[in-house]
């Protein structure tokens, strides 16, 4: 592997590492709500596995000491020697959380160092001491696992050690795998005695191939590790290597068996099998002779539960593995590791289409030519269907997000001697991945907050007459073209009149300032307002809520909090669904162009203000009164052509409507986002830009805040100077 | 139209600079070439809401939105008027390379200022703030006011005035 191709895949390993864990840690959290579910235990222990394999393939052989230990105590609980306990859970989870910090000193590329050391001998006694064993030797590459089938005794003769007989495929560096490596890595898991390399796949020199492998190894392992083990180290080349594991005391007719299902000439490798010992040159011979007899061979499956008893049920569950190990496979194949910037660059590229498109349905339109129109509109189909397509590879479903707040409410809620169930739902809504990454802190906040201030302690609870489990829901939905998310407890909400006491104690408001119940909760994401008396290691230190909202808002998104004295709190963030490109519905006013969210538009009315050049505070629609944002006035833009007629287009926000009063609609049109970057950060009720077909560049605006600032009810005075 | 110079190199040597001339506001000034990506034609510059004077709009940079800057405005000056020979100056700004466009009332010429030709800003008697200044390049009998491109366009700095602008219209 040249270290180009090795780094790349180590990053990949990474990755997949922190995926594995993830599901080990899924896996050990079900298991504890049902410590029966086989098929959690085999998920997690699969987990511990593939780690391991791969650390062995980079050689982390800390990462492969320390999963290995795992490895055999989650084996233990497959196998019914020890029984699922809430505490062994919890300590399954923190050398998963120890993996994870191994994992981190590989990305830094370093060895982990002392401490972590240290940390990882105490889980690894400590999880001795809970399965009843004596605390492992310090570097514990190899382990203890009881006796398992295959040493079947019987009239045994072979030696005492394992023979592996591994042929790999022309492949196997092509893609990316060095045969070295999973010989470095059986070598963990025991001593080899013995490798000889078979070099009779290699062609005449001038048919050789320097890419292509040509070996085969004849390994002697002396380890107490079980088949699956040993088979586990070759899993990375599973589909590209013949591979035959002799366990330790095999008949020799197994290892005859081996001769027969190997390629190459059946003497030389009877001579390798003689001289390391596992057969004598009379049994060999013998041997030989038998296969000419027996023609097919019958498959080792049978032979093995022939000749030795071994029980069929082991050998299903041995198919039943592969099987398994196959569908994973399978299940891998059907996703694509693609590099983040590929597809930015891609959206990127489709966001020029989309404009480049525009400009040309605008020229068809100009030319009125029926035919032209015709291919511009079939052309705007296909681009809208690409951007689709496009965008919806970055989306991703918010499942993943939630799934790691399973762990820090059990954890924290435990720190805090509170009972809380959590509740997800809505874990299949997609969103964009950019959004996703950030949303995962703000969140945290939240989520700890509810359970540190936001629930009671059980006491309280029991004297207010709730249930004393506390509980805390998550859930992200779609609502007009941006995606919920709310953060609920059915704690004893917001305390308004504490909050108000440390608002005036900060210097936010005054002793005489009266705020509705709304305003109030505001305050909470007010900088440097923390209502906890007592600062706890989790929350209460005054930072948080603002910094949620910060968040929240440099994601184009919004953050409100509705609170019900003594029955709880719920937390709404809603967010964009994606950075990149919307549905837009073009406006102009003044002359300037502006583009609302489509999803946000429910219908457009007319204004007649006849030529008034005055827009009123309300509009009279089906007998509901609608309020009216005049944009001219609340942008300050330039009055022009008053006399015309307005039109009014109803949006929709958070439950909230309104009307924005403009001069002209142009109706749908495809937008790609451009950010108005960091210059224009503080500025509100717009979020971005676009460009037009004509490449004039129109502003985006951003409803929930059009709606709040025009709700301060102070119309905007032009700010430029008329200097 | 077409880009003047694209060097990803460190800043000139102390020896020399070479520097774009230009006129804001009837005064002549200079820029270090190296930050400067091209100039073009004023074109239509979208105007922002809410946005101090000093910060025009933006426009479309063959794709990119990029926002414009009064040079005039930002030095305290009225705004520059549109006319025939109005520029806008595209220059690199801050760590990220983030490009803002200079509105100027007409681009001048390049050329190269041996460093003894070049005076350290005076304390008092500048037309701009002293901490623009990064330099005053003589040019036979005139002086020319080299900018320091880093503080006059501190995206920060520049922020900052724009969020006490708006919140400055939010309450006014």
């Amino acid at each position: 592997m040249s270290g180009m191709n090795l780094e790349a895949a180590r990053q990949t390993f990474i990755e997949e590492a922190r995926e594995r864990l993830q599901e080990l840690e899924a896996g050990l959290l079900a298991l504890e709500h049902d410590p029966q579910d086989g098929e959690w235990l085999n998920a997690v222990f699969r987990a511990a596995h593939t780690i391991k394999g791969s650390a062995g393939l980079f050689e982390l052989d800390v990462i492969v000491g320390f999963t290995h230990r795992v490895e055999t105590a989650l084996d233990r609980l497959r196998s019914g020697e020890q029984a699922f306990t809430p505490a062994l859970g919890a300590l399954l989870l923190r050398a998963g959380d120890h993996i994870g910090l191994l994992l981190d000193a590989a990305v830094a590329a370093q060895e982990p160092d002392a401490a972590l050391l240290q940390a990882g001998q105490a889980l690894l006694d400590e999880l001795a001491r809970a399965l009843g064993e004596a605390p492992p030797p310090v570097p514990a590459a190899a382990g203890t696992l009881p006796e398992r089938v295959e040493r079947s005794g019987g009239a045994a003769l072979g030696p005492e050690f394992w023979h592996i007989s591994v042929r790999f495929g022309r492949e196997v560096l092509r893609n990316g795998m060095d045969p070295l490596s999973f010989i470095r890595y059986l070598g963990t898991l025991g001593r080899l005695l013995r490798v000889a390399t078979v070099t009779d796949g290699l062609p005449a020199l001038a048919d050789f191939d320097a890419e292509a492998c040509y070996l085969g190894f004849e390994i002697d392992l002396d380890s107490p590790v079980d088949r699956d083990t040993i088979a586990g180290a070759f899993e990375f080349v599973a589909d590209d290597c013949t591979l035959h594991i002799l366990p330790p005391r095999s008949l020799a007719a197994q290892y005859l068996e081996l001769l027969r299902a190997l390629p190459e000439d059946d003497l030389r490798i009877g001579e390798l099998l003689v001289n390391s010992g596992c057969l004598s040159r009379v049994e060999l011979e013998q041997g030989l002779r038998r296969q000419a007899e027996v023609q097919p061979s019958p498959p080792l499956g049978h032979i093995l539960v022939d000749q030795h008893g071994v029980e069929p049920a082991v050998v299903d569950e041995a198919l039943r593995r592969q099987g398994q190990v196959r569908e994973r496979k399978a299940a891998s194949a059907r996703f694509l590791r693609v590099q983040a910037e590929h597809l930015d660059a891609l959206i990127d590229q489709v966001g020029e289409l989309v404009i480049a498109g525009a400009a040309v349905a605008l020229l068809a339109q100009k030319h009125a030519d029926t035919a032209l129109e015709e291919a511009a509109s079939t052309l705007s189909r296909l681009v809208a269907g690409i951007r689709d397509s496009a965008l919806q590879l970055r989306m991703v479903p918010i499942g993943e997000t939630f799934v790691r707040f399973q762990r820090i409410v059990r954890d924290v809620a435990h720190e805090l001697g509170k009972e809380i169930t959590l509740q997800i739902s809505g874990e299949e809504t997609e969103l964009d991945k950019s959004v996703v990454e950030k949303i995962g802190d703000p969140l945290m906040h939240l989520v700890r907050n509810a359970i540190d201030h936001g629930i009671e302690p059980v006491e309280t609870r029991l004297a207010r007459g709730k249930p004393a489990s506390g509980h805390l829901r998550l859930d992200a939905f779609h609502d007009s073209g941006s995606l919920v998310i709310e953060v609920g407890d059915d704690g004893g909400g917001l305390d308004r009149e504490r909050i108000r006491a440390k608002a005036i104690a900060n210097g936010l408001i005054t002793a005489d300032h009266e705020l509705d119940a709304r305003g109030l909760a505001e305050l909470i994401f007010a900088p440097g307002l923390s209502t906890s008396d007592s600062v706890t290691q989790l929350s209460g230190r005054g930072v948080g809520m603002d910094v949620v909202r910060r968040n929240v808002e440099s994601l184009r998104g919004s953050v409100e909090v509705h609170s019900t004295p003594g029955a709880g709190t719920v937390f709404r963030i809603r967010l964009p669904l994606t950075l990149a490109i919307i549905d837009g519905f073009l406006l102009g006013c003044s002359g300037s162009r502006f583009v609302v969210p489509l999803d946000s538009v429910v219908e457009c009315v007319e204004l007649d203000t006849a030529g008034a050049g005055v827009c009123p505070p309300y509009l009279n629609l089906r007998q509901h009164a609608l309020p009216l944002v005049c944009l001219r006035e609340l942008f300050g833009l330039p009055a022009g052509g008053g006399a015309r007629r307005a039109s009014v287009v109803v949006v929709q926000c958070g439950g909230r409507r309104a009307g924005i009063v403009v001069d002209e609609l142009f109706g749908e049109f495809q937008t790609v986002i451009k950010p108005l970057g960091p210059l224009f950060a503080p500025l509100r009720a717009i979020s971005g830009s676009t460009i037009l077909g004509s490449g004039e560049v129109a502003l985006i605006i951003d409803i929930a805040a059009l709606v709040q600032l025009a709700a301060q009810r102070r119309p905007v005075l032009p700010s430029r100077s008329p200097a | 139209m077409g880009e003047l110079i694209r060097q990803d190199c460190a800043a000139a040597p102390a020896e020399s600079l070479q520097l774009l001339t230009f006129v804001v506001a009837g005064e002549m000034y200079a820029l270090g070439i190296l930050r400067i990506r091209e100039i073009i034609e004023y074109g239509r510059v979208t105007t922002i809401p809410m946005m101090p004077a000093f910060i025009r709009g933006v426009i479309n940079l063959r794709g990119r939105v990029v926002p414009i800057i009064d040079l005039a405005a930002r030095f305290g000056a009225p705004p520059v008027q549109a006319a025939r020979r109005t520029c806008i100056v595209i220059v690199e700004t801050g760590e990220e390379r983030f490009d803002v466009g200079l509105v100027v009332d007409a681009v001048c010429e390049v050329l190269e200022l041996p460093a003894e030709r070049i005076e350290p800003a005076p304390a008092f008697g500048a037309r701009v703030r002293t901490d623009f200044i990064r330099g005053m390049g003589r040019i036979g009998e005139q002086f020319v006011v080299i900018l320091d491109e880093q503080r006059v366009l501190s995206i920060e700095e520049m922020c900052e005035l724009a969020r006490l602008a708006i919140d400055g219209a939010a309450v006014g």
